[in-house]
């Protein structure tokens, strides 16, 4: 079994803040420029998931919000952010924005809180242009909290931020072409590790687990997951104990994050700029469905995949919405669909365990 | 546009949609309902709000082939569309129609049979499911050519109106607004703008007509003077007793927002205005006996309107705000047509639903002191996230700082499905304990 060896998350981040001086920020979902954050040694620490029952949040948030949005907020309630120099909430959905607000005006938190809006799609020039003075505004924003930034800095961070981008494109690559070994199960934790890891670690561990799990897949089927994220990891288990494998990703925290062509700027800025547009499609930056549904068509021509999961959060707005076009013209093309809504960390209902057998037989 | 199309529609929309109209008056025998002792007389100007509208969806299915149409979100700037001549269809009043009219569900029902989620907004499922069915009480509504949205109100109208555009093979033109965290920059000033100045060229292409600047400017004064005629409207219900209930005011909202910019939105406003100030002067109230005064937050539940308005009514309650009405008159004055474009960009990216939560609850309190307001009703609305989500909050901290009792109300816009009357019906009645 190839599994990528992280150091457990509390550890490395107390290490981080006490070895590195690293300031430690809580950074909601989806998209950001983690490049400037760590030019001004700022470690972004992604908050997409905590396992954590969720009571306090309730108290602010109706039962119709998604549990991304719920545990995130709980996971402040509860004090374990208290360690956090800051939050940062990118502009992905309404209920993170508003939130953002709450959390900035209604918590009484004694912490900084920085918004990041990103142009929604469909693009202009004007787009272009005020993405890079957004970026711009970002780093004047946090220099007033964190003392200025060196230039070399952010041209360091954003070729680090390139080849974790390679790297990971790499990884998928290979994973696409049969040509890595590893588990669903584990090549999912290793790309995960970019929701906290350091560039200084995360790109050695790339590498390592690039290099340990490199050799011919099993002979299993091919599915795409689309959605979110990878959770309940249940499902990735039950399908690596299917023999089926995930051969590629249309996942907002995964692939739609990393998979954009290098960009051959000089200038930092000019280089984020062109990651930001460069990367694929996605919901909730209200890219067309017809870009979508030719996007996943290019990744099941290209894997041979029979069939797409879409593995969505409850609730989640920007991902249901492009469902029932892409799923009817899928299905027009004769690939195997499957619908999953569900919380976050419920496991896999037998109900839902059968669901997947099936559609795993129906691929076979 | 061919000719024979543009005739028709100028005979009807001078002619033939009047005469047919009265027509329809005239042969119609309604029957008569026992009024509701705990009202006052009834509004004179709603006779002229129901031929208004009745006129503005009659006649757009005259309108195509004739005009250039376009589908517009309630936020969007929609002067812009007026000077190339779009003729304008709002699919959320449409969506409010069908909810006041019961006909939300079985149109949510088409849309969830075609793959959308029954968690999804109720306005636009009722827009999907008209689209599927074309079942609608308006009649017809006309195939659009152009879609036009601003993300200033939500997120979710850009999703619904990308799954449109893909259907209906036509354009769809974003105005989008970044949210205003804690105050808006120049730099989003200028984004806007350049927007605004990359959507002429689209725009007259997909009309066939060049941009009329001076008419522009015609249209954004038309525009800013409806939206203080309207803010006068709500304005009168500072009195005691108030001349009309915020549930007369969800009915009069249509015409400033689905014909915002028209001379006849203006004159309407003038009309219904002068009619108010002459109860107020007669101390005629919309209620017999106004006991409590309150304020509503959020969109209506449009098919509850009427039963709610009983309801309160036969409790000696008036709604006398909204923050809803009250949106269409907050921020469109800033409009000025000696600086259309940078106006437009302040009157459409401040509105309430685009701004932080602090802002909410400084014009909340504002509102529950200029309007002597004594309790508040929250509509926890399932299809409206930016709206909903931190009422929880508004509502504990609106009761720290002023004392204001509050309820919440789990439900839905149009999609009466998702509303339980056991559950809300013991809420209500705690509230009504409280307010004793």
């Amino acid at each position: 079994m190839i599994k990528p060896e992280p150091p457990p998350r509390k550890e490395y981040l107390q290490q981080q803040k006490e070895t590195h001086g690293r300031h430690l920020f809580g950074v909601f979902p989806a998209q950001y420029p983690r490049e400037i954050l760590w030019a001004l040694n700022v470690l972004p620490v992604e908050i997409w998931d905590p396992p954590l029952e969720v009571s306090h949040a309730n108290a602010h948030l109706q039962p119709y919000i998604c549990s991304v949005v719920k545990q995130g907020l709980e996971l402040i309630l509860q004090g374990k952010c208290d360690d956090l120099d800051g939050f940062l909430f990118p502009h992905t959905c309404d209920s993170i924005q508003n939130l953002a607000s709450i959390v900035n005006d209604y918590l009484g938190l004694d912490k900084p809180c920085y918004f990041f809006y990103h142009p929604k799609a469909p693009y202009r020039a004007s787009s272009r242009q005020y993405y890079i003075e957004q970026l711009k505004l970002f780093v004047s924003r946090l220099e007033k909290q964190l003392g200025p930034m060196e230039p070399a800095q952010l041209q360091h961070r954003v070729s680090q931020g390139q080849k974790m981008a390679a790297l990971i494109r790499e990884l998928y690559n290979l994973r696409a072409n049969r040509g890595l070994r590893a588990s669903n199960a584990h090549f999912y934790q290793a790309i995960r590790y970019t929701e906290y890891l350091h560039p200084d670690d995360l790109i050695p561990l790339l590498e390592g687990f690039l290099a340990d799990s490199k050799g011919e897949s099993g002979g299993g089927r091919a599915v795409i997951l689309s959605g979110v994220l990878p959770n309940p990891p249940e499902l990735l288990t039950l399908l690596d104990d299917q023999g089926v494998r995930v051969a590629d990703d249309d996942l907002l925290s995964c692939s739609r994050r990393f998979l954009m062509p290098p960009s051959q700027a000089e200038d930092p800025f000019e280089a984020l700029t062109e990651g930001y547009f460069g990367m694929p499609p996605c919901t909730t930056k209200d890219s067309p469905v017809s870009e979508r549904l030719d996007y996943l068509l290019q990744k099941i021509d290209r894997t041979g995949a029979k069939g797409i999961i879409f593995y969505v959060v409850k609730f989640c707005e920007p991902e249901l919405f492009d469902i029932p076009q892409v799923v009817e013209e899928l299905k027009k093309r004769g690939v195997v669909t499957l619908i999953i809504d569900t919380e976050l960390h419920q496991g896999l209902s037998g109900q839902l365990k059968t669901r997947v057998e099936a559609f795993v037989e129906m691929i076979r | 546009m061919p000719i024979a199309k543009t005739l028709r529609y100028q005979f009807m929309k001078d002619l033939g949609a009047p005469a047919l109209m009265r027509f329809a008056q005239t042969g119609k025998k309604r029957p008569r309902k026992k009024p509701n002792p705990h009202f006052g007389p009834p509004l004179k100007s709603a006779e002229r709000l129901k031929e208004i509208m009745t006129r503005h969806y009659y006649l757009s299915r005259f309108a195509e082939g004739a005009k250039p149409i376009a589908w517009v979100t309630s936020g969007a700037p929609v002067e812009l569309l007026r000077p190339f001549g779009f003729y304008t269809i709002y699919p959320e009043n449409h969506g409010a129609l069908c909810g006041a009219q019961k006909m939300a569900p079985e149109l949510c029902a088409e849309a969830e049979e075609h793959g959308f989620h029954q968690d999804l907004c109720s306005y636009a499922r009722t827009d999907l499911g008209h689209y599927f069915s074309r079942k609608t009480p308006a009649g017809k509504l006309p195939k659009p050519d152009l879609l036009f949205a601003s993300n200033n109100i939500c997120q979710t109208v850009v999703y619904w109106f990308k799954a449109l555009a893909r259907y209906l093979n036509i354009p769809l033109v974003l105005f989008d607004t970044p949210y205003n965290f804690e105050e808006i920059t120049e730099i989003d000033i200028s984004y806007m703008i350049r927007q605004f100045e990359e959507m002429i060229p689209v725009l007259e292409q997909a009309s066939g007509q060049t941009f009329n600047y001076p008419k522009f400017q015609e249209i954004i004064r038309l525009a800013r003077d409806s939206s203080l005629a309207w803010g006068e409207v709500l304005s009168t219900m500072k009195a005691r007793p108030a001349p009309m209930t915020i549930f007369d005011a969800f009915i009069h909202l249509a015409p400033i927002v689905s014909l915002r910019g028209l001379p006849l939105t203006l004159d309407y406003y003038h009309l219904l205005l002068d009619e108010l100030k002459e109860r107020v002067a007669h101390g005629v109230g919309a209620l017999k006996n106004e006991q409590k005064r309150l304020m509503w937050d959020n969109i209506a539940i449009w098919y509850k309107v009427r039963d709610y308005s009983n309801l309160f009514a036969e409790h000696d309650m008036n709604f006398v705000v909204a923050t809803y009405t009250n949106a269409w008159a907050e921020t469109t004055p800033y409009m000025d047509e000696n600086r259309p474009l940078e106006s437009m960009v302040k009157a459409y990216s401040l509105v309430i639903l685009n701004n932080n939560l602090n802002h909410r609850l400084r014009l909340m309190e504002r509102l529950i002191k200029e309007y002597h307001v004594d309790g508040l009703v929250i509509h926890s609305a399932r299809s409206c996230k930016p709206y909903s989500v931190g009422q929880y909050d508004l509502k504990r901290l609106l009761m720290e700082r002023l004392e204001v009792p509050s309820v919440v109300i789990e439900a839905d816009i149009t999609d009466s499905r998702a509303y339980s009357e056991e559950q809300t019906n013991t809420r209500l009645e705690a509230f009504f304990e409280s307010m004793e």
